[in-house]
């Protein structure tokens, strides 16, 4: 197999920090090649440097078809050499149309009046579709579209770089929103692609997909290149990855749980989404809420913390009654409900105050106006026990939550809300985008507060995730729930009651075996 | 990243894994003492400058009480403007004509209408107060974009005050009422004390109580903050109309130190302020709106404007320095708080 990308002798070191030490692989033409390590494993920091974000130091090389591209990395030259980038989550803009999103950055003007010859834009944009042969209608809005064909369109965007049959196209961390089914899709619609001759550099933190759709693998750790090979299942790259054995918790169950009252009981709600909804929870219960993604089981723990607004329902939290249709975050909080919500950057923490502060944010916020002094060496004592439990690093409660990587941020939530000892804990995919060593810990987090009589909704639609930690599932479909799957539940299992009679089939699956073969 | 030495960790041991303060955070906070103190540093580099320069009229207490007794207006506007700057509100671009028309009003009111000058006042202040109300309901209740509701309120009340005014400076009023501004206390007016006051009592409120703390909160991010019990519009909606409070203050004790007051003066104030306030990120808590800095900025440009007058220069220098200082604040702020994430 001749090579794409090679890379060679990447080093970045910041202040006194080496990131990375003398980095170097390569990616074959056609191949799927994926980059896995942890968070801080200097993986965020070779991609920056491929995308030209960061600057190596003298010394590296990176090539493409043997032609070395100048460093630091410009993306216009690198698109001239057929590399092409697709950032998180897609890189699309949701107001603009299919074909603009396309084109933008690429438009060409009549000579005379400056005027865009869309005609040939959407001619140029065709093109790419028929080259993967899938159609997508040019003129509708990006959100407009199914997630499927948001894939698509994030593909054919990139593809427009790469010329037929060659070109590299970089996916960083691009898959992370996707649902399975258009996982599945996005990964029949790359196959197509690779199996043409363009080769992909896959960024992911699902091991998971990595082993199903990869190639090759190359792990990074502690800023060092430590393999480069086929993968061996996600165990075998979570073992590479981590230089250790995980520990068996990948499995719901295990903690003990306390007798009584129900933790939280929902009874007939309507509205945000929902029809009807029953759910009820045991002390120290985990439960798991899927679905499709209109099905309404996300919306849960929003209701929950009161800021999504519901028509009718009953709500009654450790044998209370809460007023649901007028319950405000305040009361939410007050009632013991404590929400660590999917969305980190929007809704979890403010980025650019500390670790501290974020912290104490729910006891001072209920307090409005309050004037008395913050007992701030009350508030530090109360969360130190915390950061101990879940391994924050740097452990230092002053330290600026932006500065933290994305593992450790998620463990900023969970200590915000778990320090407040809450009787029923609403989570919205609590370990997304998170390695699997912070995950490890988030996870035995969740199942010792659990252990305390604490009930907890899980509300994702990453069955690893609910895999690791539910005692049961319930699976939801048109706002209410359809199906109740008794714990422990195989991956396998929750994915076959979301998607009802679809299989869970391997991503890529046919394909590969065929070419290895 | 080079904490991760041990590679057997696991979850039973986290707990007891003994973990030494690595050197970077002490020589991060050196570093981070170094940009609180700074422009401070700079200030005081400024002033032995000038000493050195022109011994004879800048060493001297009527420089010491020009620098400090002539910013009382300043530091009641960088105050009302960092109410809303806090909460996440860019910019409210009507605090300078609020302060105006309250000082106008109060003279207007006094003069030409013979109030009494206690009444006069109160209802000076109760007007600003409610503008600040009118601001703050129109972005926050009905969502209008912050600058156009205060720019076009700001302009809105300098006309209104141009108009009660006949477009002449209104003077007359009562030499006793000046004793609120200019009764001398240690060789400055009570009116450096009052801002002083005013700003220690807002850094109060910022640094050690929840309302404070809120605050910040609510400007870092307004979902967090919802999520977290904080009534985020309550808080958005006082701070505008606290701003009104304020402002209306300020310019009250402005009108009695004058005796009167000219409806444009309260224009030239606007770019000062703005750059006050932004200058003021770059000392005692890098990268953040803080109260004392501030007002450590205020008496920095100050002190940097007599100076230049001192050396020669005419009317021209304070907006080449304001404006200068404006952009260069701005830049620096942007660079440190893109250094603390």
């Amino acid at each position: 197999m001749s090579s794409r990308l090679r890379i060679a002798g990447v080093s970045v070191t910041f202040g006194r920090h080496r990131i990375l030490r003398d980095v170097g692989f390569e990616v074959g033409a056609g191949e799927i090649h994926a980059l896995i390590g942890q968070n801080g494993s200097g993986k965020s920091t070779l991609v920056k440097v491929l995308t030209g974000l960061y600057t190596a130091e003298p010394g590296a090389r990176i090539e493409v078809d043997g032609a070395g591209l100048r460093l630091p990395v410009r993306p216009l030259d690198a698109r001239r050499h057929g590399v092409a980038v697709v950032h998180q989550s897609l890189g699309l803009v949701p107001e603009m149309s299919v074909l603009e999103n396309m084109r933008v950055g690429r438009l060409t003007a009549r000579r005379f009046t400056r005027r865009i010859r869309w005609d040939d834009e959407a001619a140029a944009a065709a093109r790419m579709f028929d080259r993967l042969g899938r159609r997508v209608p040019l003129d509708a809005p990006v959100h407009r579209l199914g997630e499927e064909d948001r894939a698509t369109v994030a593909i054919a965007r990139a593809l427009q770089d790469t010329p037929d049959g060659g070109g590299l196209i970089i996916f960083d961390e691009s898959t992370r929103a996707l649902s399975r089914r258009s996982l599945e899709h996005f990964y029949d619609v790359l196959d197509g692609v690779v199996g043409a001759g363009t080769s992909v550099l896959l960024i992911s933190h699902s091991l998971e997909e990595v082993a199903d759709v990869a190639d090759r693998v190359s792990v990074l750790r502690d800023g060092a290149l430590v393999s480069s090979g086929r993968p061996a299942g996600a165990a075998g790259l979570a073992k590479v990855m981590l230089g250790r054995v995980l520990d068996e918790i990948s499995s719901g169950g295990g903690h003990t749980r306390p007798d009584g009252e129900p933790a939280v009981e929902l009874t007939d709600v309507v509205g945000a989404g929902l029809d009807g909804l029953a759910v009820r929870v045991s002390p120290g219960e985990i439960v798991g809420l899927t679905g499709l993604a209109d099905s309404g089981y996300d919306r849960v723990p929003y209701l929950l913390a009161g800021v999504a607004p519901v028509t009718a329902g009953r709500l009654s939290v450790a044998g209370d009654r809460v007023d649901l249709d007028r319950l405000t975050p305040a009361a939410a909080i007050g009632a013991g409900i404590a929400l660590v919500p999917g969305d980190r950057e929007r809704a979890g923490l403010a980025m650019d105050q500390t670790v501290g502060e974020n912290a104490a944010l729910p006891r001072t916020g209920g307090r409005g106006a309050g004037l008395m002094p913050i007992r701030r060496r009350s508030e530090l004592a109360g969360l130190v026990p915390w950061l101990d439990r879940l391994d924050l690093r740097p452990r230092d409660p002053h330290a600026v939550v932006g500065t933290l990587s994305g593992g450790n941020q998620q463990k900023v939530v969970l200590a915000k809300w778990l320090s407040r000892d809450p009787k029923l804990l609403a989570l919205h995919e609590p370990t997304q985008a998170v390695d699997v060593g912070a995950r490890e810990i988030i996870v035995a987090a969740v199942k010792d507060a659990a252990a305390t009589g604490c009930g907890v909704l899980v509300a994702s639609g990453d069955e690893n995730e609910l895999s690791m930690l539910c005692d049961r599932i319930l699976v939801f479909r048109d706002g209410r729930v359809e199906q109740e799957l008794p714990g422990p539940c195989r991956p396998d299992d929750i994915v076959a009651a979301i998607f009802a009679a679809t299989d869970r089939r391997p991503l890529r699956g046919g394909r590969r075996e065929g070419a290895r073969a | 990243m080079n904490s991760r030495s041990n590679p057997t960790l696991h979850p039973g041991a986290r707990v007891a894994e003994p973990r030494t303060a690595p050197p970077e955070t002490v020589r991060r906070s050196y570093g981070h003492l170094g940009s609180r103190f700074a422009a401070i540093g700079f200030w005081l580099a400024l002033t032995v400058l000038y000493a050195v320069l022109t011994p004879d009229t800048f060493l001297t207490a009527g420089t010491f009480q020009t620098i400090f007794g002539s910013q009382q207006a300043l530091v009641f506007l960088t105050a009302a403007l960092l109410c809303t700057i806090i909460v996440g509100e860019f910019v409210d671009m009507s605090v300078a004509s609020n302060f105006g028309f309250a000082a106008v009003l109060v003279a207007v009111l006094n003069v030409n209408h013979h109030w009494n000058v206690g009444l006069a006042t109160a209802a000076a202040i109760a007007v600003s107060t409610l503008v600040g109300l009118v601001n703050g309901w129109l972005t926050v209740r009905l969502g209008v974009n912050t600058i156009v509701v205060t720019l076009g309120m700001g302009t809105f009340l300098l006309g209104l005050g141009l108009w009660i005014t006949d477009l002449t400076p209104v003077s007359g009023l009562p030499a006793g009422f000046a004793q609120i501004a200019l009764f001398t206390v240690g060789g400055l007016p009570i009116g450096f004390y009052e801002g002083l006051v005013l700003m220690l009592a807002f850094a109060y409120v910022m640094t050690f109580t929840p309302l404070g703390r809120n605050m910040r909160f609510v400007g870092a991010n307004r979902e967090v903050s919802r999520l977290a019990g904080v009534r985020v519009n309550r808080l958005r909606l006082g701070a505008f109309t606290v701003a009104g409070l304020i402002a209306g203050t300020g310019g009250v004790i402005s009108a009695a130190a004058t005796g009167g007051f000219d409806a444009t003066v309260s224009q030239s104030y606007l770019l000062p302020i703005f750059a006050a306030t932004f200058l003021g990120t770059a000392i005692l808590e890098p990268g953040r709106f803080n109260p004392l800095g501030t007002l450590i900025a205020v008496y920095f440009l100050a002190t940097g404007i007599l100076g230049l007058q001192l050396l020669g220069a005419s009317g021209w220098v304070s907006s080449v320095f304001y404006g200068g200082v404006l952009v260069i604040a701005v830049t620096i702020s942007t660079l440190l708080h893109r250094k603390v994430r």
